[in-house]
């Protein structure tokens, strides 16, 4: 069924055929490894399957029933994430030496994520009904190396450089992730995230070291969230786009005959009908 | 019954804390140092230890699963034990395939399943050596999804 939005899409070179993702987990490799974890589902009726361009994601093939139901999710052993949204703290990459800034935290996924690997993680949430489930989820994945700030990213302003920041920018979402989608959503709607959104980047990139990387990502498939605020880091905060390995399309410099800085074709975008996940943008950005 | 208090039920241990407020958190000294240069609210630092309500300590789960590894006052259940006791439900005798240290009435124990796998803690409310041995569940590890209010996850 045609409406504006996937009428936009088409215009894109895509489709929003619509579609149930599969169920991921991310396997905590700080509590168990992946095959021991395997080896407990499977003896319980859960079938788990690798996701080829995860380090640790798996798909849930065979379930008996709700894997949050299982005492290895109490345990810490895994974390419900969903496979696209695994990709933007992989992207990040950050090191054991690596302090790094997760400027929109809540409810968790990409900071633990971040943690397994980092120093130290700084998570900021500005909303404080989302900080339980943040600081829960943490302590239900054994984390020991995270601060949580309950504090605007838009705000924020630390002492302390970052040589890795996350912002997983507040979005409008997609269809996939959200099966009343299109009834919620209004154009408009856009371009009032994407303020935000440039507010956010905006002051967190005072904060990235000069060598530093920053990780910008969406669930959103609209390009006035996603390219179009790439393209005005690139010109308003002087910014670069820096090549990454990841799956999806590269970006679209010319969204609706709009002409954007031809770095953004770096940024991934990853359709729901080709990757069969759900929507999803990144950008990795450094300073110029 | 204070944080150290609690910790001396089970072992003879000294855990060094941060606290925030009523909450008390694991973390290392350089984390503390970190947050002091964030200029902003910090609603936790490292790992949740548990809190105090009503000059009341309540461990968090995070903090059993550390007295596990080094306490002796364990109780083992079989998979129906764990998965009722996950629910909230007290263990009954028939739950219990072993226990170590004391099994008197009163007595706080860690709850641990076939994996040795600490899944919260009880009191004793009946002798684990009587044929109707009992233990109240005080906290489960089912309270991560009890606690909280339903977010999204991205």
């Amino acid at each position: 069924m045609e409406n504006e939005f996937t009428a936009r899409y088409i215009e894109l070179g895509a489709n929003a055929e619509i579609f149930r993702y599969e169920d991921c987990i991310r396997v905590n490799p700080l509590k168990i490894t992946a095959e021991a974890l395997i080896e407990r589902l499977k003896k319980k009726g859960f079938q788990l399957e690798k996701v080829k361009f995860l380090e640790n994601g798996y798909f849930v093939r065979k379930a008996r029933h709700s894997i949050s139901a299982l005492p290895e999710y109490l345990h810490g052993y895994f974390y419900i994430q969903e496979a696209a949204s695994q990709l933007p703290a992989q992207v990040l990459n950050p090191s054991n030496e690596d302090i790094v800034l997760d400027a929109c935290a809540a409810p968790g996924g990409k900071t633990t994520q971040l943690a397994v690997k980092a120093k130290a993680v700084i998570a900021v949430e500005s909303q404080h009904n989302r900080m339980p489930a943040l600081v829960n989820n943490i302590e239900r994945m054994g984390m020991k190396n995270i601060i949580c700030c309950n504090t605007d990213a838009r705000t924020f302003e630390p002492e302390i450089k970052f040589n890795k920041i996350l912002v997983d920018a507040p979005c409008s979402g997609n269809y996939i992730s959200d099966n009343k989608w299109f009834g919620k959503q209004k154009i408009t709607n856009f371009t009032e995230r994407a303020e935000i959104q440039k507010e956010i980047l905006s002051n967190v990139a005072n904060f990235l070291e000069d060598n530093g990387e920053l990780v910008y990502s969406t669930c959103s498939l609209e390009p006035e969230e996603d390219e179009m605020v790439v393209d005005w880091a690139i010109k308003e905060l002087g910014m670069k786009v820096l090549d990454i390995d990841c799956i999806g399309d590269k970006g679209i410099s010319n969204p609706f005959g709009k002409e954007l800085d031809k770095q953004v074709e770096k940024c991934r975008r990853l359709w729901p009908y080709k990757t069969r996940t759900q929507g999803f943008f990144i950008a990795k950005l450094g300073l110029k | 019954m204070n944080f150290e208090t609690f910790i001396s039920k089970f072992a003879g241990i000294a855990i060094e804390y941060t606290k925030i407020n009523n909450k008390y958190f694991l973390a290392e000294a350089s984390l503390v140092e970190l947050s002091k240069k964030l200029n902003c609210k910090i609603e936790a630092i490292g790992l949740f230890l548990g809190e105090e309500k009503e000059d009341k300590f309540m461990p968090s789960p995070a903090l059993l699963e550390i007295l596990a590894k080094v306490s002796d006052e364990k109780v083992f259940v079989n998979y129906i034990g764990e998965i009722d006791f996950l629910y909230g439900r007290d263990l009954k005798k028939r739950h219990i395939t072993s226990f170590t240290g004391g099994s008197k009435e009163g007595f706080f124990k860690l709850i641990q399943n076939e994996h040795d796998e600490n899944i919260g803690y009880g009191k004793i409310s009946k002798p684990l050596d009587s044929e109707t041995g009992e233990i109240a569940n005080m906290l489960d590890k089912g309270d991560y999804i009890r606690r909280e209010k339903p977010v999204q996850h991205s």
